[in-house]
C-alpha cells in the first residue's frame, strides 16, 4: 500500500485498527467527529465494533467493559467530552485495564470553541480524574507520527495495564498529510490471562474492579501503581531534539506548534542567533533528560504553547532553576504565527529594541 | 463555459474547496460578478469562508455564515444565496461539504434550479479512502445524487497526496477519473494539478486539460 492523503482524524482512526483495535466507543464532537464517523465504517469491515454511546460517560464505561474482556478498545472526544471522561479513566487505572483514549484539543473553557488549542495539557499530564494516578501522554506533531505513535499508545497500555492518552489539537485532526501505513512486528506483550472472558473450569473468577475495602490492601494496590508508573517513567520517555548541541536558546514546544515553532527557530539561524528545540512527544512521562544535558549551557528556554502557560511548569522543573525560563502563548483557538514566535526570540536575544 | 452555476461535489478532502477559490479567480476574469457560496456543512476547519480577504481582494463575492456563526459548529448555510441565485449577472460556484453528507444541503434548493444552467460537478482524488476504486467512487457519487437531487454532469480529477504528489499519482488518477467517466457516460472535464508541479506535469498537460491549482489552504508553517 502507498501513500494515501488522509486527515489527522482519520489517520488515528485507520491506525488504530492496523493496531488491532476491533472495538471503539464514542460519541461525536468537533474537532474529531471524523474519527467517530470513520470508525462507524471501517470497525465493521474489519469484524469489529463500533457503537455511539449515549454520551461520552457512556462511551469510556463501554471501554471499560470491552477492556476487561482483554479486547484492544480505544475511544476519542475533545476537551469538553473529554472532562465528562474522566471518572471512567480513574476507573481504569484503578482496576489497571488498558485502553487508548484521544483527546483533540479545543479552546476552552467550558463549551470554548471548535478551534485548536493546547489547553488540556495540565489535564492529560496531572490527572483530569481522582486518585494517584499518572497516564502516558502521547503528542503527535505529524500525521505521519500518528501512526507511529497509536500503535507505541495499545503496546504501551498492555505491557502495563493503564490507560494510554493521544492528545493533538483541533488542527492536528482537521489537516491533510500524506501518510503511509507500514506493518510492523508486533511487539512482545504479556499476555492477558487476567481477561475476565468467563471460567473452564480452568481456576477461579476473574475479579476486576477498582474496589478495596481495605486500607492496608489498597495502598498495597497504590503500591504497586506507583511501582508501574516508575517504571514508565523509566523507559516510556520519547522526544526529539533538533540543533541544540551550540543552541544559545532553546524552544520547548509540542505536537503542531513544534513545527511552527521549527520555521523560527531557523530564521533566527540566518540571523545569527543560535536557537536549539526541544520537542517533547511524550507529554508524560516529561522528559528530563534533554533539560540536563542543556540547562547550563543556554542562556534561556522559552516554552511556546497554545495554552495560557501549562507546559512551561514542566519545563521549569526540568530545568530546576539552573537557566531562566520564558514563555510565550496563544490561546482561546488562536494558533502562533512564527512571525511572533521568531519576533520573542529575537526580542529575548537583544536583537529588536521595543 | 457558459454555465452559469457550479456545485462541487465529492468524498470529503478530495480538493473541492481548492477548486471553487481557483475556478472563482478564474472566472473573475471573464464576469463582472462571480458569487462564491460556501455551503460546507461537514468541515469545522479549512473551509471557502477562511479565505475571505483574497476574495474581498478580488472583488469575489463569499456567501458565507458571516461573524461569529462562520466558526459555529452549527449545520448552518446562508440565506443570502437567493439574493444572486436569479440575478443574470452573476456566475455562481458553490462549494458543498463532502460525500452524501455535505450535499444534502444542496436538496433543498431543488425547486431553485429550474430555468438555470447548472453543473455539478464531482471532484474525484484516488488518493483518497473510499473513492480510491471505481465502485467507491461510484457509490460515493449515487449517494451525492440522491441526497442532492441532482445528477452529476461532469468529473474533476483532482488526484494528490498534498506536497508529496508525483506524476504517477496524477496519471494514477486520471486512470480511474477516464474508466468513472465511461462507466457512468459522464464526461471527464479537467484534471487539477498543483501548480508547484507545472515542470513535472507539463507533458502531461499538453495531452490533456488541465487547471493548476494554487493552494489557498495552508498550514501555519507552510509560508
Amino acid at each position: 500500500m502507498g501513500k494515501v492523503l488522509m486527515k489527522g482524524n482519520e489517520v488515528i482512526a485507520e491506525s488504530a485498527v492496523h493496531a488491532g483495535c476491533k472495538y471503539f466507543f464514542g460519541y461525536p464532537i468537533t474537532p474529531q467527529s471524523e474519527l467517530v464517523a470513520y470508525m462507524a465504517r471501517r470497525l465493521p469491515e474489519v469484524g469489529g465494533l463500533f457503537l455511539q454511546a449515549e454520551s461520552e460517560i457512556a462511551a469510556i464505561n463501554m471501554v471499560y467493559g470491552a477492556s476487561s474482556t482483554g479486547a484492544r478498545v480505544m475511544t476519542s472526544s475533545s476537551s469538553p467530552g473529554f472532562s465528562l471522561k474522566q471518572e471512567g479513566i480513574s476507573y481504569l487505572v484503578g482496576s489497571e485495564l488498558p485502553a487508548v483514549i484521544c483527546n483533540i484539543v479545543r479552546g476552552g473553557p467550558g463549551l470554548g470553541n471548535i478551534q485548536p488549542a493546547q489547553s488540556d495539557y495540565f489535564q492529560v499530564t496531572k490527572g483530569g480524574g481522582h486518585g494517584d494516578y499518572h497516564i502516558p501522554v502521547l503528542a503527535p506533531a505529524s500525521l505521519q507520527e500518528i501512526v507511529e505513535l497509536i500503535q507505541d499508545a495499545f503496546d504501551i497500555a498492555d505491557r502495563y495495564r493503564n490507560p494510554v492518552i493521544i492528545m493533538g489539537d483541533g488542527m492536528l485532526g482537521q489537516m491533510m498529510e500524506p501518510v503511509e501505513f507500514t506493518e510492523r512486528p508486533v511487539s512482545e506483550l504479556p499476555e492477558k490471562n487476567w481477561a475476565a472472558t468467563g471460567t473452564r473450569g480452568d481456576g477461579g473468577p476473574k475479579i476486576i474492579t477498582s474496589l478495596e475495602l481495605d486500607a492496608d490492601g489498597l495502598e498495597k494496590r497504590n503500591q504497586h501503581l506507583q511501582k508501574k508508573f516508575a517504571e514508565m517513567k523509566e523507559k516510556e520517555v520519547r522526544y526529539e531534539t533538533y540543533k541544540t548541541e551550540d543552541a544559545d536558546y532553546i524552544i520547548v514546544a509540542f505536537g503542531t506548534v513544534a513545527r511552527i515553532a521549527m520555521n523560527a527557530m531557523n530564521k533566527a539561524r540566518q540571523d545569527g542567533v543560535k536557537v536549539g528545540l526541544i520537542r517533547p512527544i511524550s507529554l508524560w512521562p516529561f522528559p528530563e533528560k534533554p533539560f540536563i544535558e542543556t540547562r547550563d549551557k543556554v542562556n534561556m528556554y522559552i516554552s511556546v504553547e497554545m495554552s495560557a502557560g501549562q507546559m512551561v511548569e514542566d519545563v521549569r522543573l526540568a530545568v530546576n532553576g539552573h537557566a531562566p525560563v520564558d514563555f510565550f502563548g496563544r490561546n482561546g483557538g488562536v494558533v502562533p504565527t512564527q512571525e511572533e514566535i521568531y519576533h520573542k526570540i529575537m526580542m529575548i536575544a537583544g536583537g529588536i529594541q521595543v | 463555459m457558459n454555465q452559469k452555476i457550479t456545485i462541487l461535489t465529492g468524498h470529503f478532502g478530495s480538493g473541492k474547496t481548492e477548486i471553487a477559490i481557483n475556478l472563482a479567480l478564474k472566472e473573475r476574469k471573464n464576469f463582472e460578478r462571480v458569487a462564491i457560496n460556501d455551503l460546507d456543512v461537514i468541515n469545522p476547519y479549512f473551509r471557502s469562508r477562511e479565505v475571505a480577504s483574497i476574495f474581498k481582494q478580488h472583488d469575489i463575492e463569499l456567501i458565507a455564515p458571516k461573524d461569529q456563526l462562520a466558526s459555529s459548529d452549527l449545520p448552518i448555510v446562508s440565506g443570502e444565496i437567493y439574493r444572486v441565485l436569479h440575478d443574470p449577472r452573476y456566475r455562481i460556484i458553490i462549494d458543498a461539504g463532502g460525500d452524501k453528507d455535505g450535499a444534502t444541503a444542496l436538496g433543498q434548493y431543488y425547486h431553485e434550479w429550474k430555468g438555470l444552467e447548472v453543473e455539478m460537478i464531482f471532484v474525484l482524488n484516488a488518493n483518497r479512502p473510499y473513492v480510491s476504486t471505481l465502485e467507491g467512487a461510484i457509490h460515493t457519487i449515487k449517494e451525492i445524487e440522491k441526497a442532492s437531487r441532482l445528477k452529476i454532469t461532469g468529473i474533476v480529477n483532482n488526484s494528490n497526496i498534498g506536497s508529496e504528489t508525483t506524476l504517477e499519482d496524477i496519471e494514477k488518477g486520471f486512470e480511474l477519473s477516464t474508466f468513472l467517466s465511461k462507466k457512468l457516460e459522464i464526461p471527464l472535464l479537467y484534471t487539477g494539478i498543483s501548480s508547484h508541479l507545472e515542470k513535472t506535469a507539463a507533458h502531461f498537460a499538453e495531452n490533456h486539460e488541465v487547471m493548476w491549482i494554487k493552494r489557498y489552504m495552508k498550514l501555519p508553517w507552510e509560508s
